[in-house]
């Protein structure tokens, strides 16, 4: 399969980067002499300079070989061209970039008329992930799979201070429930029985949500009983547009704090008339005090600079905000973020890059997020019949160690697998995998070609 | 710097080397020289032993930075050099020490510089084993590793980087492994064809393949005391010419020739540079040849095949071009500076940044004139930044500065200005032919050790294009690290 991708900023760096690790060719074009010699000194990936905008570039490329095109240039405008002529040169299938709220309610058209095969919208999407985490319980991230029967839950272990300094095998009430990876230092870790906890450890554990649930109720985790009602933004941005509208939609009242003014009459003019708009410096403390921050529910910061938005969030949560939800997009802050004790950071680039992967990968793959800055993701996968991993016992499958099958759903039963569990077709299954394996997971997910042989080369890579 | 990915990499590319040893493991197993088996069968052993013991170290990282890949090219320089030594000694054909890794050294530099006289007298299986270092260093074995090994990810590309010649490297396909393979089998594709014409010209199937290796590898080793000579025919003088020149040329091209992009090779400004300098420069020799008493015929085939085999770095000759007028022989000189084009098997400072170094004093000559002028320096469709531009220059400066300070060091010990002088170039430039006491004729046999290693340093320091070399051995006072 080949990807191109127009556009080498944040996201087409962090896309590049997960489709290199896989069996995916991936050339990626930008007329930017700097952002093409970083990717060079950093990815293996083929880079172009050019204008994605200019025909002979296209061509030059030979766009018509490649099976998806994302688009994700600075502007929407430009992504739309590209899309337009990448189609009409003959390229499969174009994934845009828009961003811009204004054309949401066109997209169908521009699918239609564009040449635009699929649209994502960073902005949207990360509201949408926002807005769950809000109306849930939890003041920790958690992420739903197979419609909600199975979660992944990641908090730091500072929250359930038994754990520290224990092995794994010793730890109790952890039944139906697998811990999946460590984040230690801004490493990933896969653990197994005797890994020894330690105190900066962030934990994620994923099972079935019933188990979850106990478990969470066991260890007291951080869980309001609170519905949140009052919700402050800081920024008025796209997302902060999405997050008032989805939110509003909730009943919650959603304060807007937003330095243009410009942007502020905007905002009153596009929002229903309950969503409150300030027009102030949102780090301006007494304009926080003043609007009440201390008996806001939640308190996201979304501004356009993420250093301002990790140090209000926690000043929030400091002056007792509940739920606190950081926007930021430097993949370096991953590494970070957990330990600043904010209780939800969102990369909209990883959001964003898990749509497009499940775009990409397509067929029978539920759905894709990236986690722990990058180093890891979650794939929800319908099995079907084609596939090398049936009808075998996980435990012969000969899975490297950075892959971990968290959990099987069968005729609506989640079962958190051991070596003996046998995955049958028809099966959900969501697997947890280390960037660095993605390649390998593949293999094991690939339509089966027949034949001993083939089976023999795939698991010789396989366990290599 | 991470020692234990270092070693581990050097590992794995002793076993690949192993693996180049079996080609003439069987060659002297069919002319039934037990020594040669023995001496291959041996040194295979030690370095399959030696990749053996280096898969125990355990790394903490498995990335591969900038500084670990310098190390990697240098290292491996040094070591594949050492054992590929071995069996020079393990058979008696080289008994020192210092001329076996000499020779060693001068094969997988494909400088094809030799310590050998009266080479016929000496058995098949080594000198089936010299030609064939010319050829695996052509294309470098840490591209052949490259290849062959389970991906280094972007790590790879650094030590791509580090062997491919060049100032700016690309890849051809997105994977630098697919990339590494592609350009193998280019590489054996090109071997094979100048092999065929070889045979077809009336070579032995054993001459063929030696001469295909020296051709291609642009090593220059021939099985024959007088190489080339000993063939009265215009043929194989011309097929070898016509495959020294396919591989100055860059090996990209053949890929894009494959793909059929044809603006890609008709774009290549480098390319038109370097047919232009074969062509001018041969036709001024021919003319100085002429002018000299040589028949016409004579004149342009001996200047077309002398330019080729300098300009190539191959080293081949067909005539004693010492015994030439001098402004015949400073063309030659000045070729031998310039080498074959980026991203070839050939030697030198490169066509590309001779180029760039002459559009960069036109641009500093303009400059002159209009001294607020802003002028992108372009290379065919391709500007090239600042960084870049200095990069090259640094890099031609520096080369300079090699040849002269590894003159001064050479005529210590004696040796006259014109000998040491070409010698020294035809080692940096990895072609092994020069002037004087280095002649067309002649051999490396009469340097005294001292030389002779410091030519072995000037060889890796050529073939690794210099930074490579002094950044991995650089002091960390020095502010590398």
């Amino acid at each position: 399969m080949k990807v191109a991708i127009i556009g080498g900023g944040k996201l087409g760096y962090k896309l590049a980067e997960s489709l290199s690790g896989r069996s995916i060719d991936c050339l990626v074009v930008d007329n930017d002499e700097d952002v093409i010699e970083k990717l060079n000194e950093h990815l293996d990936v083929l880079t172009y300079k050019a204008n994605g905008l200019e025909v002979e570039s296209l061509k030059n490329i030979d766009i018509a070989s490649f099976d998806f095109v994302v688009v994700c240039t600075g502007s929407d405008e430009i992504n739309a061209i590209i899309c337009t002529l990448a189609k009409s040169l003959g390229c499969k299938a174009t994934i845009a970039r828009i961003r811009n709220p204004e054309y949401r309610k066109q997209l169908d058209s521009f699918k239609k008329h564009l040449g635009m095969d699929y649209i994502v919208n960073p902005d949207l999407a990360t509201a949408n992930e926002i807005v769950r985490f809000i109306s849930k319980r939890y003041n920790f991230y958690s992420g739903d799979y197979a419609e909600g029967e199975v979660q992944l839950i990641d908090f730091p272990i500072l929250m359930v201070k038994d754990f520290i300094g224990k092995r794994i095998m010793d730890l109790e009430h952890l039944e139906g429930l697998l811990i999946a990876a460590i984040m230690r230092k801004g490493n990933t870790i896969i653990p197994d029985g005797n890994t020894l906890l330690e105190e900066d450890d962030v934990l994620y554990i994923i099972g079935k949500s019933e188990s979850i649930d106990r478990f969470v109720g066991y260890y007291k985790l951080n869980v309001t009983d609170k519905i949140v009602k009052n919700v402050m933004i800081l920024g008025g941005g796209n997302l902060s547009y999405y997050l008032a509208v989805k939110l509003s939609a909730l009943n919650m009242s959603v304060k807007i704090i937003e330095q243009d003014e410009l942007r502020c009459k905007y905002l009153a003019e596009k929002l229903d008339k309950n969503v409150m708009i300030i027009n102030g410096d949102g780090t301006d403390i007494t304009l926080l005090e003043d609007e009440d921050m201390a008996s806001t529910d939640a308190f996201i910061s979304a501004t356009n600079l993420d250093e301002q938005n990790l140090l209000m969030a926690v000043l929030a949560k400091q002056e007792g905000v509940s739920k606190i939800i950081a926007k930021f997009s430097r993949p370096g802050y991953d590494r970070l973020v957990d330990r600043l004790g904010i209780d939800f950071a969102i990369n909209p680039v990883n959001i964003t890059a898990g749509h497009i992967l499940k775009i990409i990968r397509g067929g029978k793959i539920v759905s894709v997020s990236v986690l722990l800055g990058g180093h890891a993701e979650v794939t929800e996968v319908a099995v079907d019949e084609h596939m090398p991993i049936i009808g075998k016992k996980l435990a012969d499958l000969g899975l490297p160690k950075g892959i971990i099958i968290g959990a099987v759903v069968r005729n609506k039963e989640v079962l958190v697998p051991n070596g003996q569990t046998v995955i049958y077709p028809g099966n959900k299954i969501i697997v947890f995998c280390l960037t660095s394996e993605l390649n390998k997971l593949d293999l094991f997910l690939k339509p089966d070609r027949g034949g001993k042989l083939f089976e023999l080369r795939n698991r010789n890579k396989g366990s290599r | 710097m991470n020692y234990a990915i270092v070693i581990k990499v050097l590992g794995k590319i002793f076993s690949v080397q192993a693996v180049f040893m079996i080609p003439s493991l069987v060659v002297a197993t069919a002319y039934r020289e037990a020594k040669d088996v023995y001496a291959f069968a041996a040194t295979m052993m030690i370095l399959l032993a030696v990749s053996f013991i280096t898969t125990f170290i355990k790394e903490k990282e498995k990335k591969v930075h900038v500084k670990e890949a310098m190390a990697i090219g240098t290292l491996a320089g040094i070591f594949v050099s050492f054992f590929g030594s071995l069996p020079y000694m393990f058979t008696g054909t080289i008994p020192s020490f210092t001329d076996a890794y000499f020779e060693s050294m001068s094969g997988f530099t494909t400088t094809g510089a030799t310590v050998l006289d009266n080479v016929e007298e000496f058995s098949k299986g080594i000198l089936f084993w010299r030609a064939f270092t010319g050829w695996i260093g052509g294309m470098g074995i840490l591209v052949f590793s490259l290849a062959l090994l389970p991906a280094l990810g972007i790590g790879g590309m650094r030590i791509f980087k580090a062997e491919v010649t060049g100032p700016v490297t690309d890849k051809i396909v997105p994977r630098i492994k697919d990339t590494a393979k592609t350009l193998y089998v280019t590489y054996v594709v090109i071997t094979a064809a100048a092999f065929l014409l070889f045979k077809i010209g009336g070579m032995s199937f054993y001459d063929a393949c030696i001469h295909a290796f020296g051709t291609v590898g642009t090593g220059g080793y021939s099985a024959k005391q007088i190489g080339l000579q000993a063939y009265d025919s215009t043929f194989l003088h011309l097929t070898a010419l016509v495959f020294m020149v396919l591989s100055g040329t860059n090996y990209a091209l053949f890929y894009a020739l494959y793909k059929r992009k044809w603006a890609d090779i008709r774009g290549s400004g480098e390319l038109k540079l370097y047919f232009g300098l074969i062509l001018g420069a041969s036709l001024l020799i021919a003319a100085d040849l002429f002018i000299n008493g040589t028949p016409f015929g004579q004149s342009l085939k001996d200047a077309f095949f002398q330019v080729g085999s300098v300009t190539t770095t191959v080293g081949y000759a067909i005539t004693d071009y010492d015994l030439w007028p001098s402004f015949s022989k400073i063309i030659l000189l000045m070729l031998m500076f310039i080498g074959g084009c980026a991203g070839s098997t050939a030697g030198g400072l490169k066509i590309i940044r001779l180029f760039a170094m002459l559009k960069l004093v036109k641009r500093e000559i303009r400059k002159t004139f209009h001294p607020k002028s802003v002028i992108s320096v372009k290379i065919g469709e391709r500007a090239l930044s600042d960084d870049t531009l200095f990069g090259v220059a640094g890099f031609v400066f520096l080369y300079f500065l090699t040849v002269v300070f590894g003159t001064m060091i050479i005529t210590t010990q004696g040796v006259d200005l014109v000998t040491a002088a070409s010698a020294v170039l035809a080692s940096v430039s990895n072609i092994g032919i020069g002037f004087g006491a280095v002649g067309p004729n002649s051999s490396f046999a009469f340097f005294n050790d001292f030389n002779t290693w410091v030519l072995s340093v000037l060889m890796l320091l050529g073939r690794l294009e210099l930074f490579t070399v002094i950044a991995a051995v650089a002091p960390k006072r020095w502010g590398y690290e």
